[in-house]
């Protein structure tokens, strides 16, 4: 069935994008792309009583970059515990490779998981621009998935310095060029002010008018002139923020207030959970899910994805430098912090998230609170901010935990309490996500939100990623074991089994730009860079950029 | 013939990659490198290097070599082993091998930096690009090592000299310090010394560490006294960058330094702000760490043969050259760690690489190629991680990744057999 052509025959569809809810007919593939038909005598695979879905796009992990490679260096006990032998992939194929697991596997076992559990589209959202070159290799190495990058700003020292003279005009020139010199797919706002006032000694922003040093630089100027340029390029997904404060009780006001600083801007809220705390000073942790999630509900310009932790084993690696060595000196684990220069930062703390500790149960709790309160599942959408509060393999059991509130109910018996005193979701939240609110928030949703308009959905033209998974009351089990798994028309998983591991596409941008701005951004690498200007840009990006709509 | 000159040529004569290098060529001959130091000069040389295909000593087809090193991996077991001077891309084509033979994978790192790397593994560690250490780091303490030497322009470059971002006065603003230990010294440049003999390096980090973290600590010998005086004077600054040599040198280093070292800039970010700096020889040696890495989730002694990657740190290159059956060698064979070098005589071997034809031990087979930088393009990284573009300079021999390729495919056909 490895023809150009095929029909998936008497499936039930859940295709939301084109309004089919378990909807019982075939679907026709041919050259890759999802057709009408297909004539009589094209291969036929046998649907019937499987459920059929486009395949996963995840919005938001991290696992092909810089960061998340000094991650790995930092864990070879993670790793010598989830051994990856090659799959046995069929002869035609070549030999696959092997690799190992844990919290953040190497790449050629990401791909082959990845495409495992049904996802054929992946996004790593923290690429450092100097890095750029390195997330690309490691890109390369990565089967199946079709992927990309989100380059990382709000820090870097020749933006901060346009904001502080007043000079926000040239900014979306710079932002254009940056995202073709790096392929990258969308903007990344990581602190904004923060990491550079942790690096020059004033150690971190706290709220978005907060000036890093004596400038007019604050988190709400980045984040205002950053939103205004990527909308103004009109790039296919907004600026993707995490915002100041990660992981702090109290955080709440701050996440409201950035919210409120770009309401009336297309705008993407990443990793909701970690900003959705109250408490704080002196007040004990609580969840402020609720106060939040109304914003989004009421914003139709602003979306989320939602960051949720799962319990066990995790590693925090972020850009966010001030966040991890907060981890890191009330934790006492190992820690990395890398200054990246110019640009951005990096720090990684390994993690656990236990159920008897009262604050990784009140995480937990937010992140479903968020879920199950969200009006709109096509604007907030499923993360685990991999690996940060899980392992993307922990995605069928939190869709379990979002279909079955016994699930939910049974897991909250075994967590820790103390912190819950107001929780909507320990008071009880009845609600339970359907099929296709599930293909929503894991593939059609985060497909529109990105704005690529082949992913996400089984209408004629989308690519034909395709996943197929057998019926079973155990959900967990279901979403974990696709029966078949379709890239771009070629069955990747069959019978429950990784078969083939083709490469994927990368996905970027190129937009266009007045290129006088470049005379300004070569001055200053010549002023303070290491790089040559005329090193810096990544020379090749595989496969032709995104178009984008004009 | 002279053709326009590469204006930011990358240099891998040492970890720095320096990457304003001007070189010139006429008639494929590299005439002048601009801005290199003596150590770039030497590893341009004049870009000609041999390009012969050799089996047990006599010129063979490449088909034919390429078979005989397949048959040396497929009978096993066998080492491959990542020598300097490759693009990351033939790096990655010979991790792929090493796993498609269930072979051992080692590179130069297992006897060189490794402790460093380990001690990284244990802790951690605080660090930063070079380009923040120019920009920022206004204490710079040289910790039992003169860059002058086997670094020459990291000073230049990196560290004393430069203006940057919070240092618009460039070397007056700086501060720096020397920690000569035994006979390894800091850089002439230095306004303070602290003398340390080896025996005291240990207790000094522990000392240093302790006052960092804001202990008192009495009844100290002048000399560790001296080292807790420093670690105050680490705290004041706004930005420490602690620069050692991750590298095995002339002289044995404590085994705790790398460790000792990590703790230090760890603690040093309570009061203020540290990176350690770790300098890291030529030849994209970090760029082996980083694909092995991503590859296989680790960095240098890994064991193919279980059917996935096995992490065997305590057993460097060195020692797995004992029990091996085999060894393939890929990239410069003549700059390999004396250790291995040492292990290598009576081995079987096979080279791939620049000047394998010239290798100085006796070689089963022997495939030349260009070196990263000079004749063959792609990716090559920085001492401090940093992946920079290298370029195709003159005319080489056949590509290192082209070659490999050809020895997996082969491998894989004599497999099936």
């Amino acid at each position: 069935m490895t023809g150009e052509r095929l029909r998936i025959a008497g499936g039930t569809v859940h295709d939301p994008a084109n309004g089919a809810d378990g909807e019982v007919r075939d679907v026709c593939i041919e050259d890759g792309r999802i057709v009408a038909s297909v004539p009589a005598g094209a291969p036929v695979l046998d649907a019937r009583g499987m459920v059929v879905m486009p395949g996963g796009v995840d919005i938001h992990a991290h696992f092909a970059s810089s960061s998340c490679n000094h991650a790995r260096r930092l864990l070879p006990e993670d790793h010598a515990g989830d051994p990856v032998p090659a799959p046995v992939l069929l002869d035609s194929e070549g030999p696959a490779r092997s690799g190992t697991g844990g919290t953040l596997p190497s790449t050629f076992a990401t791909g082959y998981r990845y495409a495992g559990l049904g996802y054929t589209t992946a996004f790593d959202a923290a690429v450092a621009p100097l890095m750029a070159r390195h997330t690309h290799a490691e890109l390369d190495d990565t089967p199946v998935l079709d992927a990309g990058c989100f380059a990382l700003m709000g820090n870097d020292e020749y933006l901060l310095r346009q904001i502080a003279a007043g000079e926000r005009g040239r900014v979306g020139d710079y932002v254009a060029w940056l995202l073709g010199a790096t392929g990258a797919y969308a903007v990344k706002v990581v602190n904004p002010g923060g990491i550079e006032a942790w690096k020059s000694g004033q150690r971190n922003l706290t709220n978005v008018d907060q000036a890093l040093g004596n400038s007019k630089v604050t988190p709400r100027a980045i984040l205002e002139t950053l939103a205004d340029a990527a909308n103004g390029l009109r790039l296919p997904h907004p600026i993707h923020i995490h915002g100041n404060n990660l992981g702090q009780a109290g955080n709440s006001a701050t996440t409201l207030a950035t919210m409120q600083a770009l309401a009336g801007r297309r705008a993407h809220f990443t990793h909701l959970q970690f900003h959705c705390y109250g408490g704080g000073g002196g007040a004990p942790w609580s969840s402020a899910a609720a106060s939040v999630i109304e914003h989004v509900n009421s914003h139709p310009e602003h979306s989320a994805d939602v960051g949720q932790v799962m319990f066990g084993p995790a590693t925090t690696v972020t850009a966010d430098g001030p966040v991890e060595y907060l981890l890191y000196s009330t934790s006492g684990r190992k820690w990395v912090n890398i200054d990246v220069e110019l640009e951005t930062g990096c720090g990684i703390v390994p993690y656990s998230y236990k159920e008897k500790a009262a604050v990784a149960t009140l995480q937990w709790a937010v992140g479903l609170e968020l879920f199950l309160l969200a009006r709109d599942p096509w604007r907030v959408v499923l993360s685990t901010d991999h690996p940060n509060g899980g392992s993307f393999l922990s995605y069928p059991a939190l869709i379990q935990l979002l279909m079955d509130r016994s699930a939910r109910d049974e897991q909250l018996k075994r967590a820790n309490p103390r912190l819950l005193a107001g929780s909507a979701l320990a008071d009880g939240l009845a609600r339970e996500y359907t099929l296709n609110e599930i293909a929503i928030v894991t593939r059609a949703g985060p497909a529109r939100l990105l704005g690529l308009a082949d992913k996400g959905h089984l209408g004629v033209g989308a690519d034909a990623d395709v996943t197929i998974y057998s019926p079973d009351a155990d959900l967990a089990k279901m979403f974990a074991s696709p029966r078949y798994v379709l890239k771009a028309g070629q069955l990747v998983v069959e019978e429950g089994q990784l078969r083939r591991a083709p490469k994927g596409r990368r996905l970027h941008l190129r937009p266009g730009f007045d290129d006088a701005v470049l005379r300004d951004v070569r001055r200053h690498f010549d002023a303070y860079g290491t790089v040559a200007f005329d090193n810096y840009a990544v020379r090749h990006v595989p496969d032709e950029p995104v178009r984008i709509a004009p | 013939m002279t053709a326009a000159p590469s204006e930011h040529a990358v240099c891998l004569g040492c970890g720095c990659a320096c990457d304003d290098i001007v070189v010139t060529v006429a008639g494929a001959r590299i005439t002048t490198a601009t801005n290199a130091c003596m150590l770039g000069v030497a590893w341009y040389g004049d870009g000609v290097v041999p390009a012969r295909v050799m089996v047990a000593g006599a010129a063979a087809k490449l088909d034919t070599a390429v078979r005989r090193v397949a048959e040396l991996l497929v009978k096993g077991p066998s080492l491959v082993y990542l020598a300097p001077d490759l693009t990351t891309e033939a790096q990655r084509e010979a991790i792929a091998l090493a796993d498609l033979a269930g072979a051992r994978l080692d590179s130069v790192t297992s006897d060189t930096a490794a402790p460093g790397i380990l001690a990284g593994q244990r802790r951690g560690r605080a660090t930063a690009t070079l380009g923040e250490i120019r920009n920022r780091a206004d204490l710079l303490v040289f910790w039992a090592v003169d860059p002058g030497v086997r670094y020459p322009r990291y000073l230049s470059r990196y560290a004393l000299n430069p203006t940057g971002t919070h240092l618009p006065a460039g070397g007056s603003g700086r501060t720096v310090v020397a920690v000569d230990v035994g006979p390894s010294r800091g850089p002439a440049e230095a306004t303070t010394r602290v003398v340390l003999t080896p025996s005291d390096e240990a207790a000094a980090l522990g000392v240093m560490r302790a006052t960092v973290s804001g202990r008192e600590l009495s009844g100290l010998s002048p000399e560790l006294r001296a080292a807790g005086d420093l670690a105050r004077q680490m705290t004041r600054a706004r930005y420490v960058a602690i620069v050692h040599d991750a590298e095995s040198g002339s002289e044995a280093a404590d085994p705790q330094r790398a460790e000792g070292l990590v703790g230090l800039a760890q603690a040093l970010n309570g009061p203020t702000r540290c990176a350690l700096s770790s300098l890291r020889g030529g030849g994209n040696r970090s760029g082996a760490d980083a694909a092995t890495t991503w590859q296989t989730g680790f960095p240098f002694a890994v064991d193919f043969s279980p059917g996935f990657p096995r992490y065997r740190p305590d057993e460097p290159a060195s020692v797995v050259l004992g029990t091996v059956a085999s060894v393939l060698i890929v990239g410069t064979a003549n700059r390999l760690p004396a250790a291995v070098a040492a292990a290598l005589v009576g081995r079987r071997s096979a080279v791939v690489g620049p000047r394998a034809s010239e290798a100085p031990f006796a070689t089963d087979v022997a495939i030349d190629t260009g070196v990263a930088g000079i004749h063959e393009a792609g990716v090559a990284y920085r001492m401090d991680d940093v992946p920079l573009p290298v370029d195709r300079l003159v005319p080489g021999p056949a590509e290192a990744a082209t070659i490999i390729r050809s020895i997996a495919a082969a491998l894989a056909k004599a497999a099936r057999r």
